[in-house]
């Protein structure tokens, strides 16, 4: 309050007279604004997704009114053909015989209906006070209940009037007044009644529906897009669409997924490409239908396959789980396949992932498994361990009891009474039983090391052969750099010192054992290229450098074996890969020679039929580790083979001398080398047999938290490289180990030693992808694919053929394709007929038993060992694996569960044939227009030289008459391709007919004459082939 | 320097707050200064002219014989004060819309973060861990400072300077204050957040945390350096240094508090008790800088070692 005049401005109370409404305005508009802007954020701002699925909808509506008229017109074209014509008109007319019965019950459904309308309202209120009365009385104390009741009485008994319409349609209401129990009897009267009547309707309405879906289907089985009706549909979903979060939730398994509320197309029925969406990629369709239709979306969601945040919906980035919190960030397009590998860790071929399955073979055959340990990889080295382990220690035990057997026996004469001197000599005899059972249980461990040693592989060559093999000055010059010999050698390149090479060259060479095979005559280069070009060698090797190579990339390009081999040791190899030079006896851990068979007077033969030690009598290991099979040559084919090998050389190929390889003072600091590098986890080497392995576990490389990866000095480089992530850790080693080594000052021995894998961009990204899917995951695990019975058998047979390479020759799965059908020479239709056969079905072809005989000895003959044992007439080999017991189990059961075959196999039994049957049979099989001898093998030289099928001996052990029968009548769309005429029989009258001329023993045969045919075959004996070929 | 580093430590979530910190607080401290330093001068007039002390109730300058004795809560301060609200709502506002919560990956007992740090406004008690074990500075000098806090208004004896800002009537207090909370407290808040890096390292601010950082750092104890190896020796010489701490601190907080005739006026009207707890808090609380310029000057660990507790 001023109590003077008003002074001059400057001199005002700043208190008192400072105005603030500037201020006021720009923080109140502030104030709103911001009001606005979270009210926008509320809505829109965090929730993307509704622009998503508006835009979703108005870009699909498009596509699909672009489409309506195209599929339109293709479903006119079907309405126009005769069959639809018929269907249409034969449903039409049912409909409209069906059409005065059924508006005479819509008429009475109306009646009912306005009946029941009327009474509701009362019949409701009613029901209610009455229940109402019932609770209370229920919940009434005893005394008050009584009068309760009375109560419930007396509503029940009350009877208000109505007015109803009557049910005979004049439009008349009758007045009424129901008690309850009356009302209630009235509308169950109505309820049943309209029952009564529907349930006519439908019967009246059954045959015109069952004709119109029936012509709906015939229209749905010849469209090839959708229909009209469908494309109409899916238009009328898209304009009732709702804009809401689409959530897929799991509670089992704890799956909340919100992906789909801005990839609103993924499940859409139609292929929705971003072209088709105005070019925005999250509107497309799933990339692979079948796919989800294994893995249903709303049993497995998105996330457990692709990672990603489910829950986040308020941007793709959050989402997708691209930040820097989130444990699993979705997997990029390319490595998409990562998310398959947490359930399917047992699968090593796995449909729809053929990037995985590239990494994982990739990691097999690159010897990636031998430094790594990975959970199923190369196992029995570890089993093997185990075994011997446990032998060892029975085997303690054992001595341990017989020396109890001595103690024992001294006890008892020395016991104070008799009786404990009995109970004592008692417990003595009960030991040799207890020894007997150890005997039994090491005998068991023995053949399972028998097996073991069998199964174990190592991805190089055996190093103690060195000096047999290889020429001494090549080695230090291997060393430097693998891949300047060989580009596509699995050797990968190590970054060795000229000191660290010296040493290892030296230890190598010295630590070589056995004596040079004996020498061999030269044999004939040329035919040895044939030979090699048509055994089935390329199905593994590839020789030809450059542009010139052919053939696959299992096994070593060969193109300068000649520069380092010895022609020797190559026809030895040639002939019997798995021969081995000294036996080596795990469970001594040392080369057992002729000095030790001699010692013990034995006769110096080893071989996998005389495995055991001459010393401990433990199993031996007696075979070269490695997985080349024997082809069964003649001496003279691998000799030729030999010859030509040797002549794979660069011209003036010249290794400079190497004097230092032969100095005993490197070989321990070689060892050392050997030792550091891991030289041992591919290669066999003598007195490292059992060196563990060198690197990281990494069964679960990609749940390793970020922090525990060494990115050492690169970690500034990958943070703003954005490539601080498992996996550009794991790309960025694969295609340069030493990376992180840059900058570091580190002993020589410190430094990272994995080797340079030299891959390319597609393997490293398919290991790459293995590796990061390699996780802990934290799914439950009901959702992971551990499947039992024939889902099992297929996971454990592809181990093996994979690890065999069966897939070099043989097709094995629809749509994969073998080395040798790919090779120039095969693409001579002459040649065609020479590719190894298909066993895609072969499961239902064969007789598991006898395939477990062929496994075992593809030959079939112990005698004539060089040779096919079923299809004598094709150059390429099925060679001898030496299989365990255990992988002729495993492939056995994998052929037998891909057809679907029930185990045990119980073969079907055919009738006998009558003698006028076995006539015809004879006449059928040499008539003219189908003689099958003329093709078939019949095991007689001149005749087999030009055969190009099996013998028909075979047939009865060999095949299922279910699967021949087929294979009769129709062989092409077993094998495509296949030289056995297809249409040879026709179906007449419901059974196989010879599509030829019949011969006149045939009138009036009414039977099937495919299965008398089978039936024959699976009769036929040596002499009746005989005939047949003399009659012929 | 690494910029982008320096940058993801300032604008993460977590640390909005401290950064608003390094401008908020100096410039309110040189606010209220200013005000203070406005009243010392109307405290100065006044006391030179008794007359007008008589007649002027409004305690800040400029002050205008014809201004209003006195102006009224409403409108006069209410309307700052919701000009006050309205600023706050925006700010609040806006930093909830732009900055979500800081939340981490679920938590993982397998693996540690490294570095783990204490919200912002503990990391100055996580620093002190530094300097003394984790019963001291994580309990008794916490809860000392507790107390002590509490127990100010009872060692308070100055009756001046109360709901005005002034320099002059309470310099003493102002400097504790300004000692204890803006030096210590926010100091070591700063350190933890901008110095402190993976493996609780000293990081300079633009130094790369670096996971793998290694340095030669030897920390010692007192006893260690003058070859005291015996747990009674140690226990022993760890008493008297720390008794001959107290004694020579307790000299030099008498000096301070004695200074000047204001002072000593204060100081006549405090009891015995009042006395000594102003003596001990202030010596305590003189301990944590001692301690981390020993530790960082002299890599000394500790200076008294028991079993119970470590100093």
């Amino acid at each position: 309050m001023p109590e003077t005049p008003t002074p001059a401005p400057e001199e005002q109370d700043p208190v008192t007279s400072n105005s603030y409404s500037v201020i006021y305005l720009v923080a109140s508009v502030l104030l709103i604004l911001t009001l606005f802007w979270a009210l926008y954020d509320e809505v829109y701002g965090l929730r993307p997704w509704k622009g998503y699925q508006k835009e979703f909808v108005s870009r699909y509506l498009a596509h699909l009114k672009k489409l309506k008229p195209q599929e339109k017109g293709a479903e006119e074209e079907i309405k126009k053909t005769e069959g639809y014509q018929e269907l249409d008109r034969a449903y039409k007319s049912a409909e409209l015989e069906a059409a005065p019965r059924v508006k005479e019950i819509d008429r009475q459904v109306g009646l009912i209906d306005d009946r029941a309308t009327a009474l509701t309202d009362t019949f409701q209120t009613r029901r209610s006070e009455v229940s109402a009365k019932i609770y209370e009385i229920e919940h009434a104390s005893a005394r008050s209940k009584v009068s309760l009741e009375k109560d419930l009485e007396g509503i029940k008994k009350e009877a208000p009037s109505i007015e109803l319409p009557l049910l005979d349609g004049s439009g008349k209401r009758e007045k009424v007044s129901y008690t309850f129990e009356q009302l209630e009897k009235e509308f169950d009267r109505l309820k049943g009644m309209k029952a009564d009547l529907l349930s006519q309707r439908l019967e009246t309405l059954k045959q015109a529906s069952d004709l119109r879906k029936k012509r709906d289907q015939y229209l749905e089985d010849r469209m090839i897009g959708l229909t009209e009706q469908q494309v109409n549909s899916l238009i009328s979903k898209m304009e009732d669409f709702k804009v809401e979060i689409k959530q897929i939730n799991v509670p089992e398994y704890g799956i909340v997924d919100r992906c789909e509320s801005c990839h609103v197309g993924i499940r859409e029925p139609l292929v929705l490409e971003a072209k088709d969406m105005g070019g925005e990629k999250a509107f497309t369709s799933h990339p692979d239908n079948e796919l989800l239709k294994i893995h249903d979306p709303d049993r497995f969601g998105c996330t457990p396959c692709h990672n990603g945040n489910g829950r986040a919906t308020i941007s793709a980035e959050r989402g997708h789980g691209q930040f820097e919190h989130w444990l699993w960030p979705m997997y990029a397009t390319k490595n998409a396949e990562s998310g398959c590998v947490q359930c399917h860790l047992s699968d090593i071929v796995l449909d729809h992932a053929d990037t995985l399955n590239y990494g994982r073979e990739m990691y097999w055959e690159r010897g990636c498994m031998g430094c790594h340990r990975y959970e199923g990889y190369d196992k029995e080295p570890e089993q093997l361990l185990a075994v011997n382990q446990t032998l060892r220690s029975l085997e303690g035990q054992k001595k341990e009891d017989q020396k109890q057997i001595t103690a024992l026996e001294k006890e008892s004469e020395n016991a104070a009474t008799n009786e404990e001197a009995r109970r004592l000599l008692a417990k003595a005899q009960e030991i040799p039983m207890k020894i007997s059972l150890l005997d039994a249980q090491m005998e068991q461990l023995d053949m399972q090391s028998k097996s073991l040693l069998r199964e174990q592989k190592k991805i190089g060559p055996n190093l103690k052969d060195v000096r047999l093999k290889l020429k001494k000055e090549w080695i230090p010059v291997w060393l430097e750099q693998p891949t300047a010999f060989r580009p596509t050698t699995k050797m990968p390149n190590f970054r060795l010192s000229q000191e660290q090479r010296e040493a290892i060259a030296a230890f190598v060479w010295q630590s070589g054992t056995g004596t040079a095979p004996p020498a061999q005559p030269a044999g004939d280069s040329q035919s040895g290229k044939e030979l090699f070009e048509t055994r089935g060698c390329l199905a593994c090797h590839s020789i030809g450098e450059g542009s010139d190579k052919t053939g696959g990339t299992f096994a070593a390009n060969l193109s300068r074996v000649g520069e380092k081999a010895s022609y020797d040791y190559l026809v030895r190899w040639v002939h019997n890969p798995r021969e081995r030079t000294l036996p080596y006896c795990p469970y001594e851990k040392k080369d057992i020679t002729a000095a030790d068979y001699a010692k013990h007077g034995l006769p110096y033969v080893f071989d996998p039929d005389h495995s055991k030690c001459p010393n401990d009598g433990h199993e031996l290991q007696v075979q070269q580790t490695t997985v080349m099979p024997s082809l069964r040559l003649s001496w003279k084919e691998a000799q030729d083979i030999a010859s030509y090998l040797v002549t794979q050389r660069r011209p003036n190929a010249s290794y400079p001398a190497a004097p230092f390889m032969d100095d005993p003072g490197l070989k321990a600091k070689g060892e050392q080398y050997v030792k550091f590098y891991g030289c041992a986890s591919c290669h066999e080497i003598a007195g490292l047999e059992e060196e563990g392995r060198i690197g990281t576990e990494l069964t679960k490389e990609g749940s390793k938290p970020i922090d525990n990866f060494d990115f050492a000095l690169q970690t500034r480089k990958a943070r703003n490289e954005s490539w601080y992530t498992a996996k550009g850790f794991i790309e960025h080693k694969l295609q340069q180990p030493e990376v992180y080594d840059t900058g570091m000052v580190k002993a020589p021995l410190e430094k990272l030693r994995m080797p340079n894998p030299h891959l390319d961009d597609q393997q490293r990204s398919a290991i790459t992808t293995f590796l990061i899917g390699s996780v802990d995951s934290s799914w439950p695990k009901e959702i992971f694919y551990n499947p039992s019975g024939q889902g099992k058998d297929i996971q454990e047979g592809w181990w093996i053929v994979r690890k065999y390479n069966c897939m070099g020759c043989h097709q094995v799965r629809l749509g994969q394709r073998s080395v040798l059908m790919d090779l120039p020479r095969y693409q001579n239709p002459d040649w065609r007929e020479q590719l190894p056969p298909r066993l895609v079905g072969e499961g239902a072809r064969v007789n598991p038993q006898w395939l477990e005989q062929f496994l075992a000895n593809p030959a079939l003959s112990m005698t004539e060992t060089d040779r096919n044992g079923v299809r004598p007439y094709l150059k390429a080999r099925m060679p001898t694996f030496f299989f365990s017991p255990d992988e002729i189990r495993k492939l056995v059961r994998f052929f037998m569960a891909l057809s679907t075959q029930a185990e045990p196999y119980i073969p079907q039994k055919l009738e006998a044939l009558s003698p006028q049957e076995t006539q015809m049979a004879r006449e059928l099989f040499t008539s003219k227009a189908a003689p099958c001898l003329k093709c078939h093998a019949t095991g007689e030289l001149t005749h087999d030289k030009s055969a190009t099928a099996p013998n028909f001996l075979l047939a009865r052990d060999r095949l299922k008459p279910n699967w021949t029968g087929r294979w009769i009548a129709d062989p092409a769309v077993i094998s495509p391709g296949t030289s056995m005429p297809s249409n040879l029989f026709k179906v007449q009258e419901g059974r196989y007919v010879f599509s030829g001329p019949l011969p006149d023993i045939f009138k009036g045969y009414d039977k099937d004459q495919i299965a008398l045919l089978v039936r024959y075959m699976f009769e036929l004996t040596p002499e009746e082939q005989r005939q047949l070929l003399s009659r012929r | 320097m690494d910029w982008q580093q320096l940058w993801q430590i300032a604008s993460t979530p977590d640390n909005i707050p401290i950064v608003a910190l390094l401008f908020l607080i100096p410039f309110y401290t040189w606010y209220a200064f200013r005000q203070a330093r406005a009243n010392d001068r109307l405290i100065g007039a006044l006391e030179g002219n008794p007359e007008l002390a008589k007649t002027h109730h409004r305690k800040t300058l400029p002050f205008k014989p014809e201004w209003p004795r006195e102006v009224h809560v409403w409108p006069y301060l209410l309307r700052i004060e919701f000009l006050a609200a309205i600023i706050v709502t925006v700010v609040l506002m806006i930093w909830s819309i732009t900055l979500n919560a800081p939340l981490e990956e679920p938590a993982n007992p397998n693996f540690t973060m490294n570095p783990a740090k204490a919200p912002w406004y503990f990391l100055g008690l996580q620093e002190m861990l530094v300097y003394f074990d984790p019963w001291m500075a994580g309990v008794v000098l916490p809860s000392l400072i507790l107390v002590g806090l509490a127990a100010i208004p009872y060692m308070d004896e100055n009756p001046l300077g109360a709901g005005y800002y002034t320099l002059k009537q309470r310099k003493w207090s102002i400097g504790a204050f300004c000692f204890g909370f803006l030096v210590l407290w926010l100091i070591m808040i700063f350190i933890g957040t901008f110095i402190r890096g993976p493996g609780w390292m000293w990081f300079w601010p633009g130094q790369t945390w670096d996971h793998s950082r290694v340095v030669f750092e030897v920390n010692r104890d007192l006893p260690d350096f003058l070859l005291i190896t015996s747990a009674w020796g140690k226990g022993i010489f760890g008493a008297i240094v720390m008794g001959v701490y107290y004694g020579l601190a307790g000299l030099l907080v008498h000096k301070v508090v004695t200074l000047n005739d204001f002072n000593r006026k204060i100081f006549k009207r405090m009891s015995v008790l009042q006395y000594l707890t102003l003596q001990f808090f202030l010596i305590t609380m003189m301990l944590l800088p001692l301690k981390i310029f020993i530790r960082h000057a002299f890599r000394i660990k500790y200076i008294w070692i028991t079993p119970w507790f470590n100093i």
